[in-house]
């Protein structure tokens, strides 16, 4: 609005960029971009960078807590010896869960973001040369498959492209089966949607029925797994996905 | 709290857009925010004004949000002198 009389300005029919205001010596100008396209144009990058290395990105994302660290050292166990496993890990402090993963002898990149929920592009772009250095003087800069764990919180790393190319949700069965209805954006924007800590599943009252119902009415598309990182159940099934995308 | 890391972004943008157009004011600032975008209209809002004052070029910067479809965050006008 002018602040003389109070006009709307509207940004339709003029289909100049720039153009000066009616009523005083302000300049209006139009400028329609993403502000999220920073990031997005970083992503690309990430993902060729990725391809080159030889590898497959999963970007992991879930509440803190939820097994997504446990998930990867079981993983690491069943595959480590066939295929060759990268691991960036985003929290906000402490090297704890890339100490973890470095004990299963595997190259692990740690980034704290320092306050930030979540990873983005730019922090990504860093983890990956650095993993690639770290390769280097192992065997090679060369991966089939990078695992980014992303901050644990299930809201803000769904807005984030990292350069991934499979995007997977973990929901535990202590959180409640409530939650794809109640963060549907992340469901939305996954690939793949894992329930994890089934062990548990006596002591709680999670409905897997409600929890795939109320995820598949977000996205129709959405497959989902039930694991227990603790027990081993479902890890087959897990595997057997994560080699299909390295080949 | 990712909205105050996208006001960031976003008050950037706004210091290139016055240095392109030889302002020394921003006046308005209107984002479109896609329903599906996560990002909190109020803790964006929080988040600028929070920031803004920061800036002589935006202390007095008035933000309008507009909720839109889909899930992108867009810049779509800025008044400035």
């Amino acid at each position: 609005m002018c602040k003389s009389c109070g006009c709307h300005i509207s940004p339709d029919t003029d289909k100049s960029t720039t153009r000066a205001s009616k009523h005083d010596n302000s300049k209006i100008v139009d400028v329609h971009k993403s502000l999220l396209e920073a990031n997005r144009r970083q992503a690309e990058k990430n993902r060729h960078h990725i391809e080159a290395m030889g590898a497959v990105a999963i970007n992991m994302i879930s509440s803190p807590g939820s097994g997504k660290t446990t998930l990867l050292e079981a993983t690491i166990d069943r595959l480590g010896d066939r295929l060759r496993i990268g691991v960036i890990e985003g929290d906000i402090e402490t090297e704890r869960d890339a100490e973890r993963i470095r004990k299963k002898g595997v190259p692990v990149v740690q980034l704290t973001t320092g306050g930030a929920c979540h990873l983005d592009a730019p922090l990504v772009h860093k983890g990956l040369h650095e993993l690639e250095a770290l390769a280097h003087e192992k065997s090679g800069p060369f991966f089939d498959l990078i695992f980014i764990e992303n901050v644990g919180n299930l809201v803000c790393p769904a807005t984030f492209d990292l350069g991934e190319h499979r995007r997977i949700v973990l929901l535990s069965v202590p959180e409640g089966s409530d939650k794809p209805a109640k963060y549907p954006a992340v469901f939305s924007t996954a690939d793949l949607f894992l329930i994890t800590k089934t062990d548990l599943i006596k002591y709680f009252d999670f409905s897997v029925k409600e929890a795939v119902s109320e995820a598949k009415r977000i996205k129709p598309s959405l497959e989902s797994m039930e694991i227990s990182s603790k027990t081993g159940d479902g890890l087959d099934e897990w595997c057997e996905y994560l080699e299909s995308l390295c080949n | 709290m990712h909205e105050l890391s996208l006001v960031q972004g976003l008050l950037g943008q706004l210091e290139s857009l016055a240095g392109q157009h030889g302002a020394s004011r921003i006046l308005k600032v209107r984002v479109s925010i896609g329903e599906e975008s996560c990002i909190v209209e109020d803790s964006f809002r929080f988040g600028f004004d929070a920031i803004k004052t920061e800036s002589s070029l935006t202390e007095r910067a008035e933000l309008q949000i507009q909720k839109v479809p889909g899930s992108d965050l867009m810049l779509m006008q800025v008044e400035m002198e």
